[in-house]
Formats: structure tokens, C-alpha cells, sequence
């Protein structure tokens, strides 16, 4: 480990005892400091935890940074490439999306469109109605037939081969997650979103999912419901469950969609993948991978308001920063004649401004402790007060890097405000002592 | 002895609000290890001058200054200070010791001024030594408020000798005590040539000069062999 030099110890050990000398001189400067600093703190903390929570809410909907991902023609040979390309390998979850339709039989859903509850009529459409269904590839416009009365809703139907909450962390609100280990069921078991949740909650439809494609009707057994950032209705159910009454060969015409995630560990999936398509004869291009980068997106957001207010900061700092100067220059003024002895005695005048500087900065790292330890403590106890009333979960530990902003802006403060009394102590005549 | 230093045709005059005033013209000085010399004249006559320039803190504005073999007569304030710390001790007339600090942390001051470093045992060592010098050993944790006005400065005379200086530079050490006091620090300075160190001391007191291997009077910017008051070359001195 290197030591520091003979200089930098005496200037910190002088620096100490000037402190410990004027223990009350320190605390006004830390007081007229603490604003500033603990307003950095504030300002890097609350950015933090909202640039977490937006990540967050990102990863929730979209996918978790470094994940590449990839929209594919549902089309009947590359489901089935996509199936057997993700089986058994870690990292890689396919994703086959259908419009389902939970309820009594013919009966049109109270959502058309999955469109989410609030936002529907209320009652069951009667009549024929068109309903749209989008994907990457654009949007199709299907008649439905002629629904009766009864109860019905229409959620978004996505198989997974794997757990997907690897990409995108999904959070549980009740019952449990899907179970990927045991044998796949002929009773697909489903995990709705809050939306969904909300949506049967409401309509107490029988257990019947119609599936476009399907030779029968299956009956679902809804196992959790989880939190997963979307405000349409879904629900999330094992494909090997899903396929049981569905050929993938039939997704193409159902308006469905086919997405694989893949984790950046197992990029090769992706090189394989696109060999397959090729050897099947399809444009391996099809397959265009893109890189989710959850954090630029929500930095881009979050930069421009954390400037203004870090910039707001600053301005508080930089008084707190004049009052470090003014009890500076007071105390050098007071302290001539132990500059000049010290000067008298061998000690170099870059050390007596060393001893001015240590003095100023040990005060502006002491005042972001302080600053810091106070924002800490607000984290926890705001998490105490937020926890279970705010829609999502605020993560409310310290963020480690308002610790750093307050640190150098104590050690800044402490700088600006030590600089001139540091070279006018520099600057005091050494015959000052023979004078006195 | 060994020559320690020489000043030849030394010239300083110090420049105030009006004409600068003349105060050392052409004065030779030579001072040699083990040698304690006594430094009178009258007010003004320029002994904290002559004093400030030997001990580095000023500069002269003519002459020569030879330490050992080495010509320091424009040394840079760097190896200024580092001379200062190595070769020189300096006592002052007031004591210049920091109340917030006690008397071992006052002589400490001495070793902790950026020249070097000494791990803290080392430290303390020489400065309880420093301190059982001047035979206040006992007094090592007392702040200056609770120590006499002889004991304050014999601390200083410590933080002087902590270093181990080859010259001690005295600006009228006793002016501010009372004469039995006044007696017993120059006492304890003169101890300190026993070993070698060289002493220049400023004085009022032709008692405390009398004292010292030699005697020289400022007069006119110049040093002369000075006599007793009393006898008819000495003036007031």
C-alpha cells in the first residue's frame, strides 16, 4: 500500500488539530455546508431511486438491459424451428402470443380486443363487431361471428417454453408462478396479469378459453396472478400446456405473435437459430435480433430533470461554499502568527496551504457524512411510510452513488472555500514572529 | 570548531511607507560550531534584521551568506524552509506556543512541518528528550495556559532543539521574564552549546550577554566587539 508523504500526513494531522482547536468554527462552517450538500445528496438520491424505478417498470415491460430479443413470423415452419432451437437451452425462452377468450361458449367478450376493462363498454357486445389484432408485422382487422348474450373476456394469451421472468421480473401478487419442472398439464394453468386478474374478478365467466386454432375448447385453472407492467388483460401459461390444443402450425393465421429473448450468455441460440431458418429455406434475416438497453432509455428521461436540480444544488453548495471562505479567511487572520511560526520552523508554505485545505475539506467530508447519514435515514423511513401505498415497490435502500455525489460535493465545497484562505496563509510573511 | 556560517558585506535596508531606511551595511559575521555569541545594540539597530537574515526568513540586499561551504545567499524559499528545519532552531521573545496544543504537541509542531516523517513512537521519543532537555519532562501533557512564563519558553527552547539544530537563533529569549528566569533559560541555552550547537543570542541584557563566548554590538549596520556598559567603549546596549 502506498503511504501518503511526510507532507500530506502533516497537513492532515496539523489539519485535525486546527479542527479539534475550533470545534465551533467547524460546526458553523458545517452548518452553512450542510444545505448544499445534503440538497446534492437529495437531488442523486431521489434520481436514483426514480431512474430504479423507472428501470424497473422498463425491465417489467420490455426486458432487463443486455437481453436480445426478436420478433418472428408466426408463421407454421418457424414456430416450429423457433420451439426446437430454445428447447433445453438456458438464457433462451420463446414467447407465442394468442387473443384468447375465457367464458361461455359463442359469446363475445365484454374487451373486445382484449382491451382493458375500464375501457369497455361494460356489457357484452351483441352484434358482430371487428376486432383487431396488431403485431410487429402490422394489424388485421377479423369479423368476429355473432355472439349471444352471456359473459365473456378476451386477454392476451402468451406460452412460454421457459421461465421468462428472467428477462423481464415480473412480480407476484398472489397465488404462485408458472411450474416449469413438472409435467405439463391437460388443464393449462394460467398466471394472469393484474389487468386480467381484474377482469375476472369482475366477470365471473366459467372456465372455458377458446383459442383461434384449437380443435376444442380447454379449460384453464388460473394458479397467480402476477404484476408484469401491462395494462391490457394477459395471462401467461406454459406452451407445452398451450399446444396440447393448439397446433403451432395454425398460429400464423390467429393474428399471434412469436418473440425469443435471449440471454447475452447464450448468443450462439441466436447463430444457431438463423442457420435453421436458412437450412428450412427462409430468410434467416427474418430473425433480427435487437439489444435491450432498458437503462439509456429511461436515463434519456431522467438526465435532463436530474441536471436542472443537481444545478439547483450546486447553487445552494456554492453559498454553503462562501460561508467555508468567510470562516476561512477569519480564522487564517487569527491564526498569522502560527502560520509564521510554522514557516519559521521549516514547514514549506505549499504545507501551510495544504493545512488550510486539509482543515476546509476534512469539514466538507465531516458535513457529507452528516448530509448523507441524514438522507439515508429519510430513505428508510419514507420506505417505511411508501411500502404497500404506492402502485409499484419502491426500492428505498441508499443509492451508492448519491453517497459518491455527496462526498465530492463536500470535498468540492471544502476546496472552493479553502482555496483563498489557503494561499493568503501561504502568503504571510515569515518575519511576522520576529516583528511581534 | 568548524565554521558554520559567514556573512560578508552584508547590506539591508527595509522599505516602509517612506524612503527605505539603511539598516545593516557591510557587515561581516562568522559564526562557528559550539560557539555562543551575544548580539547588543540599541533599539532598532537592526539585531532582528541581522537575525531574520541569518536564519533564512529574509534576504539580504547586498553581501554574501556562506553556510558551511555552501553559498545560500539566494536560496530558493523551498530549500530555504528545508534548511531552516534541518540546521536552525529559533527562540523567540514571545513564545509563539499554541494554546490548543500541549507542550509536547508544541515541540512536536517542530518535526511534524513536512520535512520528513517520524512514525509517532519516534516522534514522541524526541520530544520527551527535547523536552527533558530543558528539564520539563513532567510537564510534557500540560496545555501552555498552565505553565509559567519560564516554562513556556524553555517548551520553545524544546520545540527548538527538537531537530537537532547546528545553530540557535535567540531574539531576546528573556525579555519577557523576570531576571531569576530570565537567568535559567539562558542557562539551558547555554547547555545547548555543550553539544556542538552554535548560539546567536539578541539581547537587551548585558548580564545574559556577558554570559555568551563573545559579545558584538549593532551599530550603524555593522558589528563591533562590544565591552561592558560601564566601561567607556560600550554604550547602551
Amino acid at each position: 500500500m502506498t503511504r501518503p508523504s511526510g507532507g500530506l500526513r502533516s497537513a492532515l494531522v496539523v489539519g485535525v488539530q486546527g479542527i479539534r482547536a475550533r470545534k465551533l468554527r467547524t460546526l458553523l462552517s458545517m452548518i452553512s455546508l450542510f444545505l448544499g450538500v445534503l440538497a446534492v445528496v437529495v437531488v442523486q438520491a431521489s434520481a436514483e431511486t426514480a431512474n430504479r424505478a423507472a428501470v424497473a417498470d422498463v425491465e417489467l415491460t420490455i426486458g432487463k438491459d443486455g437481453t436480445r430479443q426478436a420478433y418472428l413470423p408466426p408463421d407454421g415452419k418457424t414456430v416450429p424451428i423457433a420451439l426446437d432451437t430454445a428447447a433445453g437451452r438456458p438464457g433462451v425462452v420463446v414467447l407465442i402470443q394468442a387473443q384468447a377468450i375465457i367464458g361461455e361458449p359463442r359469446v363475445g367478450p365484454v374487451n373486445p380486443g382484449g382491451m382493458p376493462f375500464d375501457m369497455a363498454a361494460g356489457e357484452p357486445d351483441l352484434g358482430r363487431y371487428n376486432q383487431m389484432n396488431c403485431n410487429q408485422y402490422g394489424c388485421v382487422v377479423t369479423e368476429v361471428d355473432k355472439a349471444t348474450q352471456g359473459s365473456a373476456v378476451e386477454l392476451r394469451l402468451t406460452g412460454l417454453t421457459a421461465d421468462v421472468r428472467q428477462f423481464r421480473p415480473f412480480r407476484r401478487l398472489s397465488g404462485q408462478w408458472l411450474d416449469f419442472t413438472s409435467p405439463p398439464s391437460l388443464s393449462p394453468r394460467l398466471v394472469l396479469n393484474r389487468e386480467g386478474a381484474k377482469g375476472l374478478n369482475r366477470h365471473h365467466v366459467p372456465a372455458e378459453m377458446r383459442l383461434p386454432g384449437a380443435s376444442v375448447n380447454a379449460t384453464p385453472r388460473i394458479i397467480g396472478v402476477v404484476d408484469d407492467g401491462d395494462a391490457a388483460p394477459a395471462a401467461y401459461v406454459r406452451a407445452d400446456e398451450l399446444f396440447n390444443w393448439l397446433n403451432p402450425a395454425t398460429l400464423a393465421n390467429a393474428g399471434t405473435g412469436l418473440q425469443m429473448m435471449v440471454s447475452p450468455e447464450a448468443v450462439d441460440t441466436i447463430q444457431i437459430l438463423k442457420a435453421r431458418l436458412a437450412a428450412a429455406g427462409l430468410d434467416p434475416n427474418s430473425a433480427q435480433f435487437e439489444t435491450i438497453d432498458s437503462r439509456a432509455r429511461v436515463d434519456t428521461q431522467l438526465v435532463i430533470l436530474q441536471w436542472i436540480f443537481l444545478g439547483l444544488a450546486s447553487l445552494v453548495l456554492l453559498i454553503g461554499a462562501a460561508g467555508i471562505l468567510n470562516v476561512g479567511l477569519a480564522t487564517v487572520g487569527e491564526r498569522v502568527e502560527e502560520f509564521a511560526l510554522r514557516r519559521a520552523v521549516g514547514t514549506p508554505r505549499s504545507l501551510l496551504a495544504g493545512i488550510v485545505l486539509a482543515e476546509t475539506l476534512i469539514t466538507g467530508l465531516l458535513t457529507a457524512c452528516a448530509a448523507i447519514g441524514v438522507v439515508a435515514l429519510g430513505l428508510r423511513y419514507l420506505g417505511r411510510y411508501v411500502e404497500g401505498r404506492l402502485p409499484i415497490p419502491l426500492d428505498t435502500n441508499f443509492p451508492w452513488q448519491a453517497a459518491v455525489a455527496g462526498i465530492i460535493a463536500g470535498l468540492v465545497a471544502g476546496l472552493l472555500g479553502g482555496l483563498i484562505p489557503a494561499i493568503r496563509a501561504a502568503r504571510i510573511p515569515i518575519a511576522t514572529v520576529m516583528r511581534a | 570548531m568548524t565554521r558554520l556560517l559567514e556573512l560578508t558585506g552584508i547590506g539591508k535596508s527595509l522599505r516602509g511607507q517612506g524612503e527605505p531606511r539603511t539598516v545593516l551595511a557591510g557587515l561581516d559575521l562568522a559564526v562557528h560550531s559550539g560557539e555562543s555569541l551575544a548580539i547588543v545594540g540599541r533599539s532598532g539597530s537592526g539585531k532582528s534584521t541581522l537575525l531574520s537574515l541569518i536564519g533564512l526568513f529574509d534576504r539580504p540586499d547586498a553581501g554574501r551568506y556562506v553556510w558551511g561551504e555552501r553559498d545560500i545567499t539566494a536560496l530558493p524559499e523551498r530549500r530555504a524552509a528545508a534548511l531552516r528545519s534541518a540546521e536552525f532552531g529559533f527562540i523567540f521573545q514571545r513564545f509563539f506556543l499554541l494554546k490548543h496544543l500541549t507542550a509536547a504537541q508544541n515541540v512536536a509542531m517542530a518535526l511534524i512541518n513536512g520535512q520528513g516523517w517520524l512514525p509517532r513512537r519516534a516522534r514522541r521519543e524526541r520530544v520527551l528528550a527535547a523536552l527533558d532537555r530543558v528539564g520539563i519532562a513532567n510537564l510534557a501533557r500540560h496545555r501552555p495556559a498552565r505553565l509559567s512564563g519560564g516554562e513556556q519558553q524553555r517548551v520553545a527552547i524544546a520545540r527548538a532543539l527538537v531537530r537537532g539544530p547546528r545553530l540557535l537563533l535567540a531574539d531576546e529569549p528573556t525579555g519577557a521574564l523576570d531576571t531569576e528566569t530570565g537567568n535559567l533559560v539562558v542557562d539551558v541555552l547555554h547547555a545547548a552549546t555543550k553539544d556542538g550547537c552554535g548560539l546567536v543570542l539578541v539581547t537587551h541584557d548585558w548580564d545574559h550577554a556577558a554570559r555568551m563566548g563573545r559579545v558584538l554590538r549593532l551599530a550603524d549596520g555593522a558589528l563591533v566587539p562590544a565591552s561592558a556598559p560601564d566601561q567607556p567603549s560600550a554604550g547602551q546596549p
